[in-house]
């Protein structure tokens, strides 16, 4: 017992010493005259909303899909057009056409529940395919086409997150209250199932489990995480347009997803941080960036296929072999 | 006009076929997709276009070089990374993102090599334009179709009448028996790479002299040839071939008849038809499960 009291005892340190990193980081940031990268940190969390939004998909349900783009891409648009049309406060918009992200992902998810992992991110490609298209070739230009278009900031009740570091506020909440949401989800009757389809859909139908209608719930959830992030991230930029909606930014929410690890709360933390880093860091390479980055997402591939978190546990696991022998790594 | 639209329909259909085919070998040998195929085509035509061109090669000889370099391409992508990968039991998504990986290199290597612009393929023949029924067609989209039936029919006879291509069939159908036959399987897997990369080049070269030299060429056909392997039936050879040409022709019809800015919606929204509707195909192929 006494261990056990010190154990819940240092995880609320940790916690709260996360947390207080967390609230400073941008502060430690601007004094350091480093104000581009609270931006950085906005797009941090951002991917990190929609990354784990995949992770409900992939990593609980097991259904894989290579155009979440297409939902970004809505969330965004979405949102941006609502505001501009007929003038709906942003923080609505944003919800609301998250709903309508969720929706079109149930609606494609639905005659898509049948079809197994190739063919089921052929038929996601697809759709994001044509999303990207009516975005780019709007009827009468109402998404602006190829020009895009311009927006206005967040605004909560009367007050605008104008600056990078309130948005960064916002982000870090709004975040937290997603992950939480999903927390909860994936420990519910409903995560259960899903896991239950991930491990073999045909045993989770015997047991009673109605297969399409929670590979649906896990599409549409999925969809609204990553609907929201792409409302934020128009908001936050103020401007969109059709190029950030390629079938790249599916692949960098995966290339992100695999790489933190899938099924988890953390991985998509860690993976978007870890591959958005990167790619910033690559900025400086210009139009070499995406074969470098290429080369190295080939050589992690074929090096540590298990994703980062994968190659954590890994080496704890060495670790704990080699002090406490087997015992210890079979209680844990 | 009817005739013309119909003859760069087979151009781009035979296009999408070849593409489809390499699908279909891949998919029968590996139980994989793999998406730098297209990239591979780009490859192709920029390859072409530097013997042909630059060195000044004959054009059947720079054709045959190029394809012979996309076929080591295609052994080497499968015995050094795909391989490696599925020795490795790792999920499948893996190995597509390992694809999708190998597709940005080529891109951007093309384009570190070549340079971002685009090029433009000299005439390939003294005569501009050939006549039939009464209609002038460029000479290259002759010869583009022309020689889509011959590599097709070429591939069908080493497939089904040679010792190699029995070989091949046997191992993609069950790895252990062939092995246990004294087949080679994981060489006749490579092959099989080779072979369909050697196919989407050589669309690549026949290509290039209609459409031009550029980098996105063959990110979007290759995307497309999806949706031709889906409608002919995802592993079906000759299902390939026909869901490539009909893709082109309702393609092209489609572009000329209605809105060329939604065409390519139509080759998604078929796809996506074809897979909710009827996932096996025109010719009822069952290799949805596997």
């Amino acid at each position: 017992m006494k261990s056990l009291a010190k154990k819940q005892n240092n995880k609320l340190i940790t916690s709260i010493a996360v947390a207080a990193i967390l609230l400073l980081l941008p502060i430690i940031l601007s004094v350091t005259g480093n104000s581009y990268s609270i931006l950085v940190l906005g797009f941090i969390i951002i991917y990190i909303i929609a990354v784990s939004g995949l992770d409900v998909n992939f990593g609980y349900c097991g259904q894989i899909s290579m155009g979440h783009a297409a939902y970004y891409c809505i969330g965004a648009y979405g949102s941006v057009m609502l505001h501009h049309y007929f003038g709906i406060p942003v923080i609505i918009t944003m919800i609301l056409a998250s709903i309508l992200a969720a929706v079109l992902g149930a609606i494609v998810a639905f005659p898509a529940s049948k079809l197994v992992f190739h063919f089921l991110s052929l038929s996601t490609i697809a759709f994001a395919e044509i999303v990207y298209t009516l975005v780019l070739n709007s009827p009468g230009k109402i998404t602006g086409n190829a020009v895009g278009m311009f927006t206005d900031p967040i605004n909560i009740f009367g007050y605008t997150l104008r600056s990078n570091t309130a948005f960064y506020y916002f982000g870090l909440v709004v975040c937290a209250v997603f992950l939480l949401v999903k927390w909860f989800l994936v420990k519910s009757k409903i995560g259960r199932a899903w896991i239950a389809i991930r491990e073999n859909e045909d045993a989770a139908e015997g047991m009673g489990v109605n297969v399409v209608k929670y590979k649906v719930m896990a599409f549409a959830f999925s969809a609204f995480y990553t609907g929201f992030a792409g409302a934020m991230y128009a908001h936050l930029v103020n401007y969109i347009g059709p190029d950030t909606f390629t079938m790249k930014q599916s692949v960098m929410f995966i290339t992100m997803m695999l790489f933190g690890g899938t099924g988890s709360i953390l991985g998509p933390i860690i993976g978007s941080m870890f591959i958005l880093l990167m790619t910033e860091s690559l900025r400086v390479l210009e139009q070499y960036q995406m074969l470098v980055f290429g080369v190295i997402l080939l050589a992690v591939v074929l090096a540590f296929p298990g994703g980062i978190l994968g190659v954590v546990k890994d080496v704890i696991k060495k670790i704990k072999l080699k002090k406490g022998g087997v015992k210890n790594v079979v209680r844990n | 006009m009817l005739f013309q639209v119909i003859v760069s329909g087979f151009v781009i259909g035979c296009v999408y076929g070849l593409i489809a085919l390499g699908y279909s070998l891949i998919y029968k040998a590996s139980g994989l997709m793999n998406f730098a195929q297209g990239d591979v085509l780009t490859l192709g035509c920029f390859l072409g276009y530097t013997f042909y061109t630059l060195l000044g090669l004959p054009y059947w000889l720079s054709l045959i070089i190029t394809a012979a370099i996309a076929f080591f391409f295609g052994m080497g992508e499968e015995r050094f990374i795909i391989r490696k990968l599925q020795n490795k039991n790792v999920l499948t998504v893996y190995v597509v993102l390992a694809t999708i990986s190998i597709q940005y290199i080529l891109q951007n290597s093309i384009q570190a090599i070549w340079g971002p612009n685009m090029l433009s393929y000299p005439r390939v023949f003294p005569w501009n334009n050939v006549t039939i029924f009464g209609v002038n067609i460029q000479t290259e989209s002759v010869f583009c179709i022309i020689m889509s039936f011959i590599l097709m029919m070429l591939l069908q006879v080493f497939m089904n009448h040679t010792k190699f291509g029995t070989a091949m069939r046997a191992s993609a159908l069950d790895a252990k028996a062939a092995k246990a036959c004294g087949i080679n399987p994981s060489f006749a897997t490579g092959v099989t790479w080779g072979i369909a990369a050697a196919l989407a080049a050589t669309a690549g070269i026949l290509l290039g002299p209609i459409y031009g030299v550029f980098i996105m060429l063959g990110q979007t056909i290759g995307r497309k040839g999806f949706a031709a392997a889906i409608m002919g039936g995802y592993g079906n050879v000759i299902g390939a071939i026909v869901g490539g040409v009909l893709l082109g022709l309702i393609e092209t019809m489609s572009a000329a008849y209605w809105s060329s800015t939604y065409k390519d919606m139509i080759a998604y929204g078929l796809l996506l038809i074809f897979l909710y509707v009827k996932p096996t195909g025109i010719f009822n192929e069952k290799a949805l499960n596997r």
